[in-house]
């Protein structure tokens, strides 16, 4: 995964504050964040920056798809063992008697659903990892036996 | 709500959405459960000596066939119904065939235990109410029943199990290699060599009962130590357990003696296989290998593979399996030069070998009934889309009707 | 010149023992005369080391014989690390060539437990058609 480090250093560098953050290392941020798109940054499309643009759009290119939580569900990787599903405390908590007992999610409220075979992710406002009292939660991480839920 | 019969946990929770009378997405159904009910891309034809015909012609030459046997044989029924596992039954007793099916290479001896008490067991609804030990051994349940741990032994919150799986529950895999389910046991893999099942029990008999192991004796007083402290515990005795302990039932037993808290499950592949076994031990008294003569005498020369390597088999009836996909070749050219009537939805190996085919329907999708999971709990199987296909069932009626 | 190329590839003594794998099964469910059933099917997974000590990479197409039948497969590197000294292969038409008939009289094969000898191969891999050709009833000529 990409790291702040990386996108700062293709940034000019020069704290112009023209795309609305205080210094580049903020916009970084905002950057990996999905707050601020590389187009923002306006000296990156002149023409002497377009190796650095170019870089840093490839970099973020892995996160393009990603909700705003920053969560990606690989379906490729997806065995569609519903392990998430049953697992995410948020599933649990909008759905006891479906989803959090092993069960088909009997509600729409919950995040991941099994859909042909791949888990799919939906509600994504309800992720702890959402908003501004988020946590950093593994749960949908943790129980999945091939890597296919990442957060980006 | 459809069924899904990718494997015997028979999950009963799935919405498939049905377009043209065609399955056009599942909900719920893991990748293997989607997969078979959209259904292969080849359905099979009826055919005499791989020539297209009609059915009504491969029925008839079947009949022709089995009645000109001297020995003939019934194999499969794994991947049907209950009911037509029992009018399979009758058929193989009319024909005074001999009778097996791939429990007897996969998990019959297991399942023959189960079903004779002599090995506690419980239902998959109790693990997931109760259940805070388990073991996975020799079995890759993520791979093989893929809801396993979702739908009941790991995941989910269960009656006596409210606070989640970290807290409550204590996943244990025992492999030769570190499976996706060995993954999810993360702290709790415990590698064994392989053909090492056996001295890995013993090992962990003597730690049950307050001995020094002399085998890995840290990991394995560690591990004795769980199981001890388990209130409700469930050993998933997968086909790696089963294939290296092969006949040697007894030490499962003697290890089960030392674990009063716990039940046995087999986990079990082919949706309906502890239906056929059922079905079989209620009629005759064991799982599989059965000549019905008609009275039923039970014998390994019955198995398929003792059967196709002393050629003691002339002609042979395979419902719903493709032995030529699953047995080794040295006994396939045994296999392809009998006559073999092949009955599946699909095209299969054994169907491009068969000089007879007929195509049935693919059961919970075009044809409905009653099969049994891998923990005994009768499931019914309802039909979600019209075909102009037979049941199994059917052409097992159709078939004793004729002889 | 490359001397390498006359000499014939090493040959190697392999453990090998099967496993089910998901995805191969699904492949299995859609068509097992598919291309997808055959790449899923047609390879043996082998531990970083033996790889190594085989010299072979990942995508080599290796030629896996016994007495009871020979194929090629493509290696793979394991997905998780593994010990070594014991390769493995998802239960398929390709493993079942390798395993005896012989189950001394007890009806259950050796699935589990292949003993074979593994070398780096030019051919194709094995198709499921030539797998099942030998047995195939071929029409009486004219």
């Amino acid at each position: 995964m990409v790291t702040v480090m990386e996108l700062y250093q293709l940034l000019p560098r020069t704290n112009c504050k023209k795309c609305g953050e205080s210094t580049c290392m903020a916009f970084a941020v905002a950057l990996l964040g999905r707050k601020k798109n590389v187009a923002e940054c306006t000296p990156l499309l002149e023409a002497n920056f377009k190796p650095q643009k170019e870089k840093l759009e490839s970099l973020l290119l892995p996160t393009a798809g990603a909700e705003e939580t920053g969560l990606i569900v690989h379906p490729e990787l997806c065995t569609g063992c519903g392990n998430c599903v049953v697992a995410c405390p948020v599933d649990v908590a909008n759905d006891p008697h479906g989803a959090g007992m092993g069960c088909a999610p009997t509600n729409e409220k919950v995040i991941f659903k099994v859909v042909d075979g791949k888990v799919m992710a939906s509600n994504i406002k309800e992720c702890r990892r959402f908003g501004k009292s988020k946590v950093l939660c593994y749960a949908c991480i943790d129980p999945c036996p091939t890597g296919a839920i990442e957060f980006v | 709500m459809a069924t899904c019969t990718g494997c015997a946990l028979l999950c009963d929770d799935i919405e498939a959405i049905v377009e043209n009378n065609r399955i056009k997405e599942t909900r719920n159904a893991c990748r293997r459960g989607a997969a078979r009910m959209k259904g292969c891309v080849n359905r099979l034809v009826p055919s005499i000596d791989q020539k297209p015909t009609d059915i009504e012609s491969s029925i008839r030459k079947t009949v022709e066939i089995i009645k000109n046997a001297r020995s003939p044989m019934l194999f499969g029924l794994d991947n049907s119904t209950c009911e037509a596992q029992a009018k399979g039954i009758r058929l193989a007793k009319k024909l005074n065939a001999v009778i097996d099916d791939t429990s007897s290479f996969c998990q019959g001896l297991l399942i023959e235990r189960i079903l004779q008490k002599k090995l506690r067991t419980c239902s998959l609804d109790d693990i997931r109410n109760k259940a805070d030990v388990l073991v996975y051994w020799g079995s890759d349940a993520q791979d093989s029943q893929p809801r396993h741990l979702s739908r009941f032994s790991y995941f989910p919150r269960g009656e006596s199990r409210q606070r989640g799986y970290e807290e409550d529950r204590k996943a244990i895999a025992i492999d030769v290699r570190e499976s996706n389910t060995a993954k999810i046991c993360k702290g709790h893999f415990y590698r064994i060599p392989l053909k090492g099942d056996r001295e890995f029990i013993l090992a962990l008999i003597e730690a049950l009962s307050g001995k020094v192991p002399a085998y890995d004796t840290k990991k394995m007083l560690e591990l004795a130590g769980i199981l001890k402290k388990a209130e409700f515990g469930a050993v998933f005795v997968g086909i790696g357990l089963t294939y290296s302990i092969k006949e040697d039932f007894d030490i499962l037993t003697a290890l089960a003696e030392k674990l009063p808290n716990f039940n046995i499950m087999p986990m079990v592949g082919h949706y309906n296989m502890r239906g056929f076994n059922e079905a079989l031990f209620k009629e005759t008294g064991f799982v599989n290998r059965v000549k019905l003569e008609p009275k039923a005498v039970h014998d390994n020369k019955y198995s398929i593979m003792e059967s196709l390597i002393r050629k003691n088999t002339d002609a042979i009836i395979v419902v719903g399996s493709d032995p030529m996909i699953s047995l080794p070749r040295p006994v396939l050219t045994y296999l392809a030069s009998i006559p073999v009537i092949c009955i599946d939805p699909c095209i299969s190996m054994t169907s491009k070998i068969a000089a007879v085919t007929i195509p049935c329907a693919a059961t919970c999708m075009e044809s409905g009934g009653t099969a049994i999971r891998m923990d005994g709990k009768v499931i019914s199987l309802s039909k979600i889309i019209t075909s102009e296909y037979m049941p199994d069932e059917e052409i097992m009626d159709r078939l004793m009707e004729a002889i | 010149m490359d001397i390498g190329k006359f000499l014939k590839s090493p040959e190697y003594e392999i453990k090998i023992t099967t496993y089910r794998d998901i995805f191969q099964a699904e492949a299995m469910e859609r068509d097992r005369f598919g291309e997808e059933y055959k790449m899923l099917s047609a390879a043996i997974s082998i531990s970083k080391i033996d790889m190594q000590k085989m010299g072979l990479k990942p995508k080599d197409r290796v030629k896996i014989s016994n007495s009871y039948g020979s194929i090629i497969v493509e290696a793979k590197e394991t997905k998780k690390d593994e010990p070594g000294g014991l390769a493995f292969m998802v239960n398929s038409p390709w493993s079942n060539s390798l395993v005896s008939g012989d189950t001394q009289g007890k009806g259950i094969p050796e699935y589990k437990n292949i003993n074979a000898k593994i070398s780096l191969s030019k051919e194709e891999i094995t198709t499921l058609e030539k797998l099942i050709a030998p047995f195939i009833k071929k029409p009486i000529p004219f």
